[in-house]
C-alpha cells in the first residue's frame, strides 16, 4: 500500500477509536433536530416556562419550511464550527507535541500523503456530520412545517458544504503552522470570526468573497444568489482550499524539527 | 568499510552551539557508544543523522538506501493503536510492502519479546513495553543503520540485560549507534566510543584505545594483613599507595614492572594474598573527561 493509503487508514483507526466518527454527526444531529422542534413547540414552551402574565396572548407566525433550514444552519455557523475547530485543533500541532509524531518523521515520510491523509478523513467526518444533520433536520422539519423544493435544499447543502470544507481547510493548515493546539484552534476561531466579522459590516462592497457562502446558501431558498457573484464566490473558495492544502503540506514540512524527541 | 560519514557536523540554536564541529565515521557491522553528560549534544546529534533536525553546517554522509532505524529515549506512540497495527504501520511508511510488512511485524514483535501482546492497545503497554516495542519498530524495516537514544536507560536490570541481549544479536547485519550513561552497558558492547561533552566531541576511539590513553594501570597487592602490608611498603622500593592491606603500584614513570614485583615477592616471606594489574574502568574515564578540559 502506498502511504496515503498507509496514513489514511491510521486516520480511520484514530477517529474511530476515540469516537470522532460518532460525536461529532451526533452533535450536528442533535442540532438539526433542536431547531424545527423547538420553533414548533416555541409557543408551548413560552406558555409552561415564560412566567408570562395570565392572559398574554401571543401570535407568532408560523416559519417558512426554509426559514427553518437556514435556521439550522445558523446553529451550524455557531456551534458547528467551535465543535469541528476544537474536534481538529490537535491534528498536527498534538501529534508534534506529544512526540507521536517523531517515529513518524525519522522515517522516509511524504508529507504530501501525510497532511492530506488528515485532510481527507476530517472533511469527510465534518461533510457526514453536516449532510446527516441537514438530512434529520430536514426530516423534522418536513413532518412538523412542510416540503422544499428538493433543488433548492440540494443546492443549500451544496453550497453549505464548500464553506466547511474551507473551515476544515483553514483549522489543518493551522494546526500545522502553531506550536500546539489551543494556539491552532485560537487561530482558526481567530480568522474565521474576524474575517466574518469584517465581511458582514463592509461586506456590502464586496460581493465576491467565501465568507458569503452561507449567506449565499440561505438565499437559494429566495430568489438565488446572482450567479456570477456566487460563482466567482465558490471559485475563490476552492483556489483557498487548494492554497491551504499546499501552505499546510509545506509548514508541516517545515516544522517537522519541532516535533519532541 | 564506512556506512555512515559524519563531518564538521554543527548544530546552534539562536546562537547557542548544541553540536560544535563533530566528525566520525561508523564502519559497517559495528556498534558505537556515544557517552557524555546531560546535555553534551547526544541527542541532538542522533536526531541530525536520523533527519528529524536539520544540521546548522557539516555533512552527514550516508552510504546506504534502506533507510535509517530510530529510538528516542522516550517512544511516543498512538495509543488508539496495538502493538501490531503501529509496527506494520512503521513498516509500511518505511517502504515494507503490505504482506511483507506484517509478517516482518510480527516476527520482530516475536523477537523483541512482545509476541504475547501484538493485539494489545500501546495506550496499556508498560515502560518496559514501551521499550521493547520502541526498539521492534526500529529494527522492523531491517535498516542497514540503527540509531538508539538511551535504549536501557528506563529499563530495570533484567529489561537491560535483555535488551542489551538483543542489541548484540543484532549486531551481525546492523550498523548500530546509540547513545547511553549507563557506562557498563558501553562497555559490554562497543567497537567504538565518542565522547561528547558540551557538544564537541573531546574524546574518540575503541574501548582499548581509550582506555589505554586514559588507564594509568595499577599492580594491586592484596596482604593477608595490615602489618604486612606495612612492612612492604617500608621498604620503600618504588612509589606506592597503601589503603590498608591493599597496595597499588603505579606501572607509569618510575613504577616496577610485573616480573619485578613478581620477583621481590618471590623470593620472602611477605605473607601476600593476591596479586592483580588493574586498569581504569569506563566510569573512571568518564568522570576524567567530563571534569577536565
Amino acid at each position: 500500500m502506498n502511504q496515503f493509503g498507509v496514513l489514511l487508514k491510521k486516520e480511520w483507526r484514530e477517529n474511530l477509536r476515540n469516537y470522532k466518527i460518532f460525536w461529532i454527526p451526533a452533535v450536528f444531529i442533535l442540532l438539526g433536530i433542536m431547531e424545527p422542534v423547538s420553533n414548533y413547540f416555541l409557543p408551548q414552551i413560552l406558555d409552561s416556562v415564560g412566567n408570562l402574565p395570565e392572559g398574554t396572548v401571543l401570535e407568532f407566525p408560523v416559519p417558512e419550511p426554509e426559514q427553518v433550514m437556514a435556521a439550522i444552519m445558523g446553529q451550524y455557523q455557531l456551534l458547528g464550527l467551535l465543535i469541528l475547530v476544537l474536534a481538529y485543533m490537535g491534528t498536527i500541532a498534538g501529534e508534534r507535541k506529544s512526540g507521536t509524531a517523531t517515529l513518524l518523521y525519522a522515517r522516509p515520510l511524504s508529507f504530501s500523503a501525510y497532511f492530506i491523509s488528515k485532510w481527507v478523513m476530517a472533511q469527510i467526518i465534518a461533510l457526514l456530520s453536516v449532510w446527516l444533520g441537514f438530512l434529520v433536520g430536514y426530516y423534522y422539519t418536513y413532518l412538523l412545517f412542510g416540503s422544499i423544493d428538493i433543488m433548492n435544499l440540494l443546492r443549500f447543502v451544496f453550497t453549505y458544504s464548500l464553506w466547511v470544507l474551507l473551515v476544515i481547510s483553514i483549522v489543518l493548515a493551522a494546526s500545522a503552522w502553531m506550536p500546539n493546539a489551543g494556539l491552532a484552534a485560537a487561530a482558526s476561531l481567530g480568522i474565521i470570526i474576524i474575517s466574518q466579522v469584517v465581511d458582514s459590516l463592509l461586506g456590502t462592497y464586496w460581493p465576491i468573497s467565501p465568507l458569503k457562502l452561507s449567506v449565499y446558501a440561505a438565499s437559494w431558498f429566495e430568489n438565488g444568489p446572482d450567479m456570477a457573484d456566487f460563482w466567482w464566490s465558490a471559485g475563490l473558495a476552492v483556489v483557498l482550499i487548494a492554497f491551504l492544502l499546499l501552505l499546510g503540506i509545506f509548514i508541516s514540512s517545515r516544522k517537522a524539527a519541532s516535533t519532541k524527541v | 568499510m564506512n556506512l555512515l560519514e559524519v563531518k564538521g557536523l554543527t548544530k546552534s540554536y539562536k546562537g547557542n552551539l548544541a553540536v560544535d564541529r563533530v566528525s566520525f565515521a561508523l564502519e559497517e557491522r559495528t556498534a558505537t557508544a556515544l557517552i557524555g553528560p546531560n546535555g553534551s549534544g547526544k541527542t541532538t546529534t542522533l536526531s541530525m543523522i536520523a533527519g528529524l533536525l536539520k544540521e546548522s553546517g557539516g555533512s552527514i554522509q550516508r552510504d546506504f538506501k534502506s533507510g535509517v532505524g530510530f529510538l528516542p529515549q522516550y517512544p511516543q506512540f498512538f495509543p488508539w493503536l496495538s502493538a501490531l497495527e503501529f509496527t506494520e504501520m512503521a513498516a509500511q511508511i518505511s517502504g515494507v510492502d503490505g504482506k511483507k510488512a506484517r509478517q516482518q511485524s510480527i516476527r520482530t514483535l516475536e523477537f523483541v519479546g512482545l509476541g504475547s501482546a501484538v493485539n494489545k492497545k500501546t495506550g496499556t503497554f508498560s515502560g518496559g513495553m514501551r521499550q521493547r516495542l520502541g526498539l521492534a519498530q526500529a529494527i522492523v524495516h531491517q535498516p542497514k543503520l540503527l540509531l538508539l537514544d538511551e535504549p536501557v536507560s528506563a529499563l530495570d536490570p533484567t529489561g537491560r540485560r535483555e535488551i542489551m541481549d538483543l542489541l548484540k544479536s543484532l549486531q551481525q547485519d546492523t550498523t548500530i549507534l546509540y547513545s547511553t550513561h549507563i557506562l557498563n552497558d558501553a562497555e559490554k558492547m562497543t567497537d567504538q566510543l565518542l565522547f561528547l561533552k558540551e557538544g564537541k566531541l573531546v574524546e574518540q576511539g575503541s574501548l582499548s584505545e581509550v582506555k589505554s590513553r586514559y588507564a594509568e594501570p595499577r599492580i594491586r597487592l592484596r596482604f593477608e594483613t595490615e602489618q604486612a602490608a606495612a612492612r612492604f611498603e617500608d621498604r620503600k622500593l618504588w612509589p606506592m599507595n597503601r589503603d590498608r592491606n591493599v597496595i597499588a603500584l603505579p606501572l607509569s614513570g618510575e613504577g616496577p614492572t610485573m616480573q619485578q614485583v613478581l620477583a621481590v615477592l618471590a623470593n620472602e616471606e611477605s605473607g601476600i594474598a593476591g596479586v592483580d594489574r588493574q586498569s581504569a574502568s569506563l566510569e573512571e574515564i568518564f568522570l576524567k573527561v567530563a571534569g577536565n578540559k
